[in-house]
């Protein structure tokens, strides 16, 4: 049992990283391509292990939506505020725009069916839908992380000024309600 | 029940006045805010308090989209006396992401009186439709609409001639575009701030974005 508690433990990233906001985003991107490697492992058992669901579950309800608004709502407009035209930003962000849309249409989808997993005690295997449901979410995610890793990161890296990356920080941990991650401590 | 409103405001006068004995006393001597809030009418947007003011700090102006209409009589009278009677310091614009007013405007359905007041909204979407059209998401194109739209209403506050006057005689006098996220609770600063002629037609020829 130890070792399936184990399993359902899903590392925060640390906040001492809110400091290095690009580092931060890079850093959610591993645990969104971690959490898609235990959904495809828990896709294949019909094994019940509910701290392994439940961990997944509430990182689709909670984390995952918290990283579309950082994205949507901070960093993404602010590469459009210091993009060169020569970046060719503007028709990777709408792209990635909507992949957000759809990222949270299919994540209620598979929370759905964790839900149903974990309320009859079964394991994901054990409903037909499953399969679908959720490769096409971890495809979908491996595709829009890498597209962001490789595309947006690099660029946020060159054209965010210092100034940006401490209000970036700030804008980060203020959402999840943490201290501002640049108050000097006494 | 309409009754509990009016209860909520005797429980908060009370608390009021048991934190501050003297608070009703200054305020009714008179205002002297130092900003100019030009806001959107959704309830979930409070002024007064996501900006952390009290009553009397934050002179309020509301309307659908959070326009500045050149032509509309109540906001220019709630421009004119913040300006040159009360000679608030800040006026911001501030919008809000997923501001149902720019969503009506970008879609096509009727609404009525409504559509004639969001025409504007309208025809700035149709002037950045190259732009908008590159997001596939609507929601997104809502929201980026809805950064335009301050940016317009920054543009708009900075040509007027109350603070173009204000600006000639010397006064001391910033506009500033803001976005609200409800999602959130936080506000992002737009970078659109004028405090002279000069910015206003800096604001004016600097790009939109990055394709722009």
């Amino acid at each position: 049992m130890a070792s399936m508690k184990k399993s359902g433990v899903l590392e925060p990233v640390p906040i001492e990283l809110l400091r290095e906001p690009l580092v931060w985003f890079f850093a959610e991107h591993y645990r969104h391509r971690d959490v898609c490697k235990r959904l495809l492992v828990l896709l294949d058992t019909v094994d019940h292990d509910a701290d392994a669901l439940q961990a997944i579950h509430d990182f689709l309800e909670s984390d995952l939506p918290i990283h579309i608004i950082d994205e949507e709502d901070d960093l993404f407009p602010l590469l459009r505020r210091r993009c060169e035209p020569d970046d060719h930003i503007e028709n990777v962000l709408g792209m990635l725009s909507g992949e957000h849309a759809n990222d949270m249409h299919d994540a209620q989808a598979v929370r759905t069916v964790i839900a149903k997993a974990i309320s009859e005690e079964r394991g994901l295997r054990c409903y037909s839908e499953s399969r679908s449901v959720i490769e096409h979410f971890c495809s979908a995610q491996k595709r829009h992380i890498a597209m962001e890793n490789a595309v947006v990161l690099p660029i946020a890296r060159i054209r965010i000024t210092e100034s940006d990356l401490q209000s970036l920080g700030q804008r980060l941990a203020a959402r999840r309600g943490l201290p501002d991650p640049f108050a000097e401590t006494p | 029940m309409i009754e509990s409103l009016l209860n909520n405001n005797m429980a908060w006068a009370s608390a009021r006045v048991r934190a501050d004995s003297q608070f009703f006393r200054r305020l009714s001597e008179q205002q002297s805010p130092e900003y100019l809030w030009i806001g959107c009418s959704d309830s979930r947007v409070p002024a007064n308090e996501i900006v952390g003011l009290d009553p009397g700090e934050l002179f309020v102006h509301r309307n659908i989209a959070n326009l500045a209409p050149p032509r509309d009589i109540n906001f220019l009278s709630v421009l004119q006396y913040s300006v040159e009677v009360l000679k608030v310091r800040h006026i911001i614009v501030c919008g809000h992401y997923g501001c149902g007013g720019v969503r009506a405007a970008l879609d096509t359905e009727r609404r009525g009186l409504i559509d004639h007041w969001l025409q504007p909204v309208t025809e700035l979407a149709r002037a950045h439709a190259d732009h908008l059209d590159t997001i596939t998401d609507f929601e997104g194109r809502v929201n980026l609409t809805c950064e335009l739209n301050v940016r317009a209403q920054v543009e708009y506050v900075g040509r007027n001639p109350f603070v173009a006057d204000a600006w000639r005689r010397g006064q001391k006098l910033a506009v500033h575009g803001w976005i609200y996220s409800i999602r959130d609770g936080l506000l992002h600063d737009l970078e659109l701030t004028i405090e002279n002629a000069r910015d206003v037609d800096a604001l004016v020829r600097r790009r939109w974005s990055s394709n722009a």
